[in-house]
């Protein structure tokens, strides 16, 4: 259900809208509840906490060409000359510039997605506890175990005069990461799930745990690769960071705005090997950025960004989309109800494609197969592009040679490396436990992925 | 929200509480987010945020779980927070460690509050004062200015209390070199309302770009396999905060630090000095998040390892005689090394650096560097460059040179012999 502090503020809103109205070309009040528990079970620490919590409001108004906004713990009570006086600038650097203001449609709606497994703390605690004994069981050279349950509930409210949205729900991580030491090398690797139902995230993190052990003691004898360019095969994980950060970043249309995206003089054109499907939107997916509607109230969309190799569009906050006279696509979002709206990912991936993961491993002559998203950074302006992968496995005439790289990054020119794209294997598959930074800063949960990708790239 | 003293009430009254700490955080902010240089959006942050972790202790173990207190709690509600908070701490037991004991209670206010708007209004200026070029110009611009005031209380009768301003700004600067756009990024923190300075660091950035745009690639240039590496700035901070880590108390109870006290790190003569205040890093606090008073360490002296800090449930756990609290900021001291007459290389901005504490890697791709080759600077880009810290720092090097950032004061360059440049 909907938080119910946020419901009963609904009127509060409806009332500041109303006033503020009398003297803003446009109002919105949005009002955020997020209530997260993590419990934490490891070798030496446990820990089982509210953590990230926050509650409050942003007023958002209009007014001669701008836009202002306050944000506040609460909206009861509050005048809306406060708001006035918080946003006014006496005297403030800026060129002659005015802002379109925002057009809405009629749009009353609430929204429920809840976790349908009710555990108690207990019995997750033994969950995660249970695997924890298991792997060190195992293995004598693990010294650290961290396995972590963490359950987001999230509660909006969005009220405009024309709008009056309501959404609630739940999404589920659970992580777990593994701590091998011989002597002074150390080595770790985790596994991270991200589902709607609690039972079925603990299942796919019990499942997964002894691999993720396994890794982790192999990776003790993994050798730096020799730098240069060499046939890859992507994991999925590994497909869904190349997704997110050679096209995702690059198709965030407030990058348009600012001309700060090669994208937007791409738009109809090859970008890509014709194999290549692209999408973006909390609606393309079930994962950990499927809300129901975004921060401006823009309900969730499916955005296709790339067909058949070739820019389709981008992806926009309803701000970007006015400005640059394109529909919003649902991808206004903030870090939190401190934080300014930006345009950004939901669940990114690729689409699937026809061949094989087994004779896509065959076909290499000499390469890895790439796995395990370490992290990534964007270049939208000028499209170089850095992802690391934890580790790679050496591929020798089609057969795994036993040998393992680690840590891999990949790097180069973004075209280049999406037009080198040779196979795309036939299943897709999206992880649901990611965190995205704008440039450096602002956070948002966001999932990625795809399927297995044979392309050629620069390895260091 | 909830005052102090009625939040006091509600954990005074719950008797299975053994111990709390309350962290209050006021912040009042304005913000200025600009296109080019025309203002799209301004914005004020007016919030408090309160959070509480409550102890259940006996003598061998503590429990602990946090509480966040929200303009939707009253007493009833924050006292059924509380009782569930207790449950929370009795299921995840750790070994016992106390809260920081009452010395000295902290009261760092400021002398006078700066009106935001107008240190707002004149960031802005200066940022914009450096946007003089034709070819060149800042593509977006985001200034944060923001008054703060923290307070912290634990139930051993420790009450600190803090105020402090600080400037934040993003710029994207963009130059033309009339084929094609080159951005690169640029992140300024600041305690103090240096304006001039801020049109400093804009100009250089802004010329950065420029040097990007009229970059080449490795292909173009002959650089010696042993050429000299400088890192600086993000780079720079991510090496020694990646040391700190591993002095920190918390790894060695964790039983993954590399190194321990006595242990030779460096061939090289340097000092590592952790403190709680430099003159001019923003990121300078009297006191940690536990409540315990921020004084200095050296962790590295001559190259060795002397000591290790940390909060106080870990140094508890390794039975530290005196606990130094998280200490925030990095101090390095060394002799210079004179570079600047052989050829080197220095990373102006890579597109983000890489370092991996397991294994050591660092490096990262190249967005800009110069590469001097004996006469001139060369521009350089579409590169990368990798190696191994823990061997890395065996024979590393300091440059004269000085900078002060928001978290670090030292030499403004490492430099490295031996790093893979592809």
């Amino acid at each position: 259900m909907l938080d119910k502090y946020l419901k009963s503020r609904i009127p509060d809103a409806e009332k500041l809208v109303e006033d503020l109205s009398k003297q803003f070309d446009y109002v919105s009040v949005l009002g955020t509840c997020v209530n997260t528990k993590a419990i934490r079970v490891s070798t030496r620490i446990n820990s089982l906490d509210e953590v990230d919590n926050e509650c409050g409001f942003v007023i958002k108004v209009y007014k001669d060409g701008r836009y202002s906004e306050y944000s506040c713990n609460d909206i009861k009570g509050l005048k809306a000359a406060t708001v006035k006086n918080a946003v006014k600038l006496d005297e403030v650097y800026s060129a002659e510039f005015k802002v379109r203001m925002l057009e809405e449609e009629e749009h009353k709606e609430d929204f429920l997605r809840e976790d349908p497994s009710k555990l108690s703390n207990k019995q997750i605690i033994e969950k995660l506890s249970a695997v924890k004994d298991e792997l060190h069981k195992k293995e004598a050279r693990l010294i650290n175990v961290n396995a972590a349950y963490v359950k987001r509930q999230v509660s909006k409210i969005f009220v405009s005069k024309k709008k009056r949205l309501t959404q609630k729900y739940d999404w589920i991580n659970v992580m777990l990461s593994t701590v091998v030491r011989e002597g002074d090398n150390i080595k770790s690797n985790y596994s991270a799930q991200g589902e709607a139902d609690s039972t079925l995230a603990l299942d796919k993190f019990a499942k997964e745990a002894e691999d993720v052990l396994n890794i982790a003691v192999k990776m003790l004898n993994a050798k730096p690769v020799k730098p240069g360019k060499y046939t890859i095969i992507t994991d999925p994980s590994i497909s869904g960071l190349i997704a997110h950060e050679a096209f995702g970043h690059g198709v965030e249309m407030d990058m348009f705005v600012k001309n700060r995206a090669k994208a937007i003089d791409f738009v109809g054109k090859y970008v890509a090997s014709p194999l290549v499907d692209m999408y973006d939107g909390a609606a393309s997916c079930l994962s950990a950025a499927s809300y129901f509607f975004d921060d401006d109230g823009i309900e969730a969309h499916s955005t296709q960004i790339i067909k058949k190799g070739i820019l389709q569009t981008g992806i926009s906050d309803s701000l970007s989309a006015m400005e640059l006279g394109t529909e919003p696509t649902g991808n206004g979002r903030r870090q939190d109800y401190q934080r300014k709206v930006y345009t950004r990912m939901t669940n990114t991936w690729f689409g699937p494609g026809n061949d094989k993961y087994e004779d896509m491993i065959k076909s290499v002559k000499h390469g890895y197969l790439l796995c395990q998203t370490n992290n990534g950074m964007e270049d939208p302006k000028n499209w170089q592009i850095q992802c690391t992968a934890s580790y790679g496995l050496e591929i020798k005439d089609g057969e795994f040679t036993g040998e393992m790289i680690a840590p891999v990054v990949i790097s180069g020119y973004v075209i280049d490396l999406l037009s080198s794209i040779s196979m795309v294997s036939d299943k897709v598959k999206i992880h649901g436990s990611g965190m995205c930074g704008k440039g450096h800063k602002e956070w948002v949960y966001v999932s990625d992925g795809g399927p297995y990708l044979k392309a050629e790239a620069k390895l260091g | 929200m909830m005052k102090k003293s009625e939040i006091l009430s509600c954990l005074k009254a719950n008797k299975n509480i053994s111990a709390y700490e309350l962290n209050i955080l006021d912040k009042d902010s304005r913000e200025l987010f600009y296109v080019l240089d025309h203002l799209e959006i301004n914005r004020a942050v007016k919030v408090e945020t309160i959070s509480i972790k409550v102890y259940v202790n006996d003598k061998k173990s503590t429990g602990t779980s946090s509480v966040v207190v929200t303009a939707a709690d009253d007493a009833k509600s924050l006292s059924a927070k509380l009782s569930k908070a207790v449950s929370r701490a009795k299921a995840a037991k750790n070994p016992y460690y106390p809260l920081a004991e009452k010395k000295e209670n902290l009261k760092d206010l400021a002398k006078t509050k700066k009106d935001l708007n107008e240190v707002a209004t004149k960031v802005a200026k200066a940022v914009f004062k450096a946007n003089v070029y034709k070819n060149g110009w800042i593509n977006s611009t985001e200034i944060f200015v923001s008054n703060f005031k923290e307070e912290f209380i634990n139930s051993n009768g420790v009450d600190h209390v803090s105020e402090s301003f600080k400037i934040e700004i993003e710029c994207i600067p963009t130059w033309s070199n009339k084929k094609e756009e080159f951005e690169l990024y640029k992140f300024y923190e600041s305690n103090k309302t240096d304006y001039k300075k801020i049109s400093e660091e804009i100009d250089e950035i802004l010329n950065l770009a420029k040097a990007r745009s009229a970059a080449k690639t490795l292909k173009d240039v002959k650089m010696p396999e042993d050429v000299k590496v400088l890192v600086k700035n993000d780079m720079l901070e991510s090496i020694v905060r990646n040391f700190a880590g591993d002095l920190n108390y918390r790894s060695s109870f964790m039983h993954d630090n590399h190194y321990n006290k006595g242990d030779k790190l460096s061939d090289t003569k340097f000092d590592l000095t952790m403190k709680g205040q430099i003159a001019g890093c923003s990121a300078s606090r009297r006191f940690d998040s536990h409540g315990t008073a921020l004084g200095s360490v050296k962790l590295i002296s001559e190259g060795v390892v002397k000591n290790t800090y940390g909060d106080v449930q870990f140094g508890y756990y390794n039975k530290e005689a005196k606990i130094t609290g998280n200490l925030p900021l990095a101090q390095i001291k060394a002799e210079g090394t004179d570079y600047k007459h052989k050829p080197h290389l220095i990373i102006e901005n890579f597109s983000s650096p890489q370092l991996e504490s397991d294994s050591g890697y660092w490096g990262g791709e190249v967005r800009l560097a110069r590469y001097y080759d004996g006469k001139k600077y060369i521009p350089l880009t579409g590169f990368s460059i990798s190696g191994n810290i823990y061997e890395d720092i065996k024979n590393v090097e300091f440059s004269k040179e000085e900078t002060t950032t928001s978290r670090y004061k030292g030499p403004k360059y490492m430099i490295f012999k031996g790093v893979k440049i592809s």
